[in-house]
């Protein structure tokens, strides 16, 4: 088949023939895709519609390891998109997509060697039209280097000046500017399925794409992300477009795509989805600025070793047991011992935070969430048994401030006492209004 | 076995036993890792590698709670947590952890991590506590937990430097577990009786007696209960009137 040939034509020669109407607003969309995700690289990408996309990546080759390297992930990167890129890396964007137009992957580094690589491309690289193009073959033209080799005041002439400025800008010869790509104030990137997806690994699969995509789209803002939410767009039903929001927040604000996609996998198998999935959507609409990090000059561990991973494992263990579930200790200037400790967020504060006077009194390590009441026989507390009483009491007397406020603890009067059971367990009992009751542990 | 090609020689006998996985029946095994001191010289003279072992499974056994099962740990806690700047990570603890309680015994809560659990979901949080680095010591509760889990967790702790101390109630010191050592814990006085059901190399007869950190001594108790009571009784009442 060739480009041109009608419809009917195409259908008399293969009957099999499956025919698609081209979607240019998708294209696009793939390709704003694509260019966000190309962020991870550089923060000069170029976008050039309909598929063309341009990385201007001389200050990254050093930190990616060099030329064969960077590209290498480039093309891994587009792999794992989805996408099959013809990509090629050279010194002037318009050799790039020259090379590329004609498949040559191998990575032209030098100047010098360009115009020897040029040479070798066929005419159809050409940006021109078709009859331009049959002229060049009749003036015994089969490759680039025979039409570098003919005068260029002729050629000018003869084709336009348009040809004789793009062979010089690919040669290096004149300068090449290109508008740059404005990533977004927002992100806002979707993904569809080619049919509904209901399994949790095909949509973690798709969740990874598109957290790669916002990766790049941070890198090149350098930013990061506490929260971003996931819609996932069901079949359309009875003119309803149900949509399954899932928001996942982190312990700080990060850029790491691993981190995300755990973060995203322990949570999918848990959510529930009231019916197959045919678009994914990622938004992130707050981000902040989040400088990248120094790597060290002699291989040696941050000196905060652990606090990062930490974090990360606070946040995987909050992803599966709730938010609520994980949390630090701080104590508190209070005398009411319910107040005394508080849960706080992870990561804890620094430690200079907590520079809070030690009670005087001995404190149990386990605090009963609620005082649990005792039994009294002849004028003494029992708990499995009469208890010995070893010291006290203790009297704790506070709390007016709050004793109209629901919830709160409020007022109390209670007179402390350790206490040594029948079974050797050393108690922390109070006596207050209504009577006996155990409150904690010496455990 | 099969020697890598070029050394022939198989290993010697001495070699064998040289290894921190084969011992002697008789004598208490060596270990890869120096273990963390417990706090209490008793005691490591009973521990293989002489204090907490790394790299495996501490079972705990307390008869009840509050006989001072923590007050045994607290030292190792406290040294892994302010000596070795390492996180303390708490895993389904079954009361309220009191903050002023756990600081006094030295644990810098800055780097203390509790996460509520339960079933499946506590020990899944232990093995992910124990790959994490950083993390110095794991305390879990784990009343439920199968042999299958436990054999898990041991092979998790194998692999990690991480100290893992699992609490299960005392009645399941009949039955089998896969962890490199198990304490059954029960007061005795302001004392604690430890008895080691097993650990690597000889058996250990005789229960040690630990003197844990307690509250207040037994000796400076108030005088007696008969007068303690109504003592009590009297000055609470003031205070309610």
């Amino acid at each position: 088949m060739r480009p041109g040939s009608r419809l009917a034509a195409a259908w008399a020669v293969l009957p099999n023939l499956t025919v698609r109407a081209r979607d240019d607003q998708r294209e696009q969309a793939v390709l704003h895709r694509l260019a966000c995700w190309a962020g991870t690289f550089t923060s000069d990408v170029c976008c050039l519609p309909p598929q063309t996309l341009l990385l201007e990546v001389a200050a990254s080759l050093r930190l990616f390891g060099g030329a064969a390297a960077l590209f290498e992930r480039v093309v891994n990167g587009c792999a794992e998109q989805g996408f099959e890129p013809r990509a090629a890396l050279a010194p002037t964007p318009l050799a790039a997509q020259w090379l590329a137009a004609a498949g040559d992957a191998v990575p032209c580094l030098h100047p010098d060697e360009l115009p020897a690589r040029l040479d070798k491309l066929p005419l159809a690289v050409l940006p021109i039209t078709a009859p331009r193009l049959s002229r060049l073959h009749g003036f015994g033209a089969c490759s680039l280097a025979d039409v570098l080799r003919l005068p260029r005041a002729g050629l000018a002439r003869r084709l336009g000046a348009d040809l004789v400025a793009d062979l010089a800008r690919a040669r290096g010869e004149l300068p090449d500017p290109r508008p740059r790509f404005v990533f977004p104030e927002r992100f806002a990137e979707r993904l569809e399925f080619p049919a509904g997806v209901e399994n949790a690994s095909a949509l973690g699969f798709a969740g990874r794409r598109l957290l790669a995509v916002l990766c790049g789209w941070l890198t090149a803002r350098v930013a990061g992300i506490r929260t971003c939410v996931f819609e996932f767009e069901h079949e359309p039903r009875a003119d309803r477009f149900p949509v399954s929001v899932l928001s996942l927040g982190f312990a700080g604000a990060t850029r790491d795509v691993d981190r995300m996609a755990h973060a995203l996998l322990e949570r999918l198998p848990r959510f529930e989805l009231p019916a197959a999935v045919v678009a994914i959507v990622l938004r992130a609409d707050t981000s902040e600025a989040l400088p990248g990090r120094t790597a060290g000059l002699f291989g040696e561990r941050g000196t905060v070793a652990g606090a990062d991973s930490l974090a990360l494992l606070a946040e995987r263990l909050q992803s599966r047991l709730g938010p609520g579930a994980v949390h630090g200790l701080a104590m508190v200037a209070e005398h009411r011992p319910e107040k005394a400790s508080r849960r706080v967020t992870p990561p804890p504060p620094s430690p200079g935070a907590s520079a809070i006077e030690p009670t005087r009194g001995a404190r149990p390590l386990w605090l009963l969430a609620q005082p649990r009441m005792l039994r009294e026989e002849a004028g003494r507390p029992h708990c499995g048994g009469p208890l010995r009483l070893l010291t006290g009491p203790e009297r704790i007397e506070s709390g007016w401030w709050d004793a109209d406020e629901p919830g709160a603890v409020g007022d109390v009067r209670r007179d402390y006492f350790i206490a040594l059971s029948v079974r050797a367990e050393w108690l922390w009992i109070f006596r207050g209004r209504e009577g006996w009751f155990l409150h904690g542990m010496f455990a | 076995m099969a020697a890598p090609a070029g050394t022939l020689s198989p290993p010697t006998l001495r070699q064998i036993l040289e290894r921190p996985d084969v011992w002697r029946g008789d004598a208490l095994a060596g270990t890869r890792l120096p273990g963390v001191p417990t706090g209490f010289a008793e005691l490591d003279g009973e521990l293989p590698g002489g204090g907490w072992p790394r790299g495996g499974l501490i079972e705990l056994l307390p008869i009840c709670d509050g006989v001072g099962e923590l007050s045994l740990l607290l030292p190792a806690l406290a040294r892994v947590s302010n000596d070795e700047l390492s996180w303390l990570v708490c895993i389904a603890p079954p009361y309220s952890l009191h903050a002023p309680a756990w600081s006094a015994g030295g644990v810098d809560l800055s780097r203390l991590l509790v996460a509520g659990a339960s079933g499946h979901d506590a020990a899944w949080a232990c093995e992910r506590s124990l790959v994490a680095e950083g993390v110095g010591a794991v305390v879990a509760w784990l009343p439920d937990a199968r042999s299958t889990v436990l054999r898990r967790l041991q092979l998790a702790a194998e692999n990690s430097r991480t100290l893992l101390f699992v609490f299960r109630p005392a009645l399941c010191a009949s039955q089998p577990s896969p962890a490199s050592l198990r304490l059954l814990l029960a007061g005795e006085g302001d004392q604690l009786r430890v008895r080691l059901l097993k650990r690597r190399g000889n058996a250990c007869a005789t229960p040690v007696l630990i003197a844990v950190q307690r509250p207040v001594p037994l000796g400076h108790a108030l005088a007696g209960s008969s007068t303690s009571a109504p003592a009590a009784r009297r000055l609470s009442q003031s205070a309610v009137a």
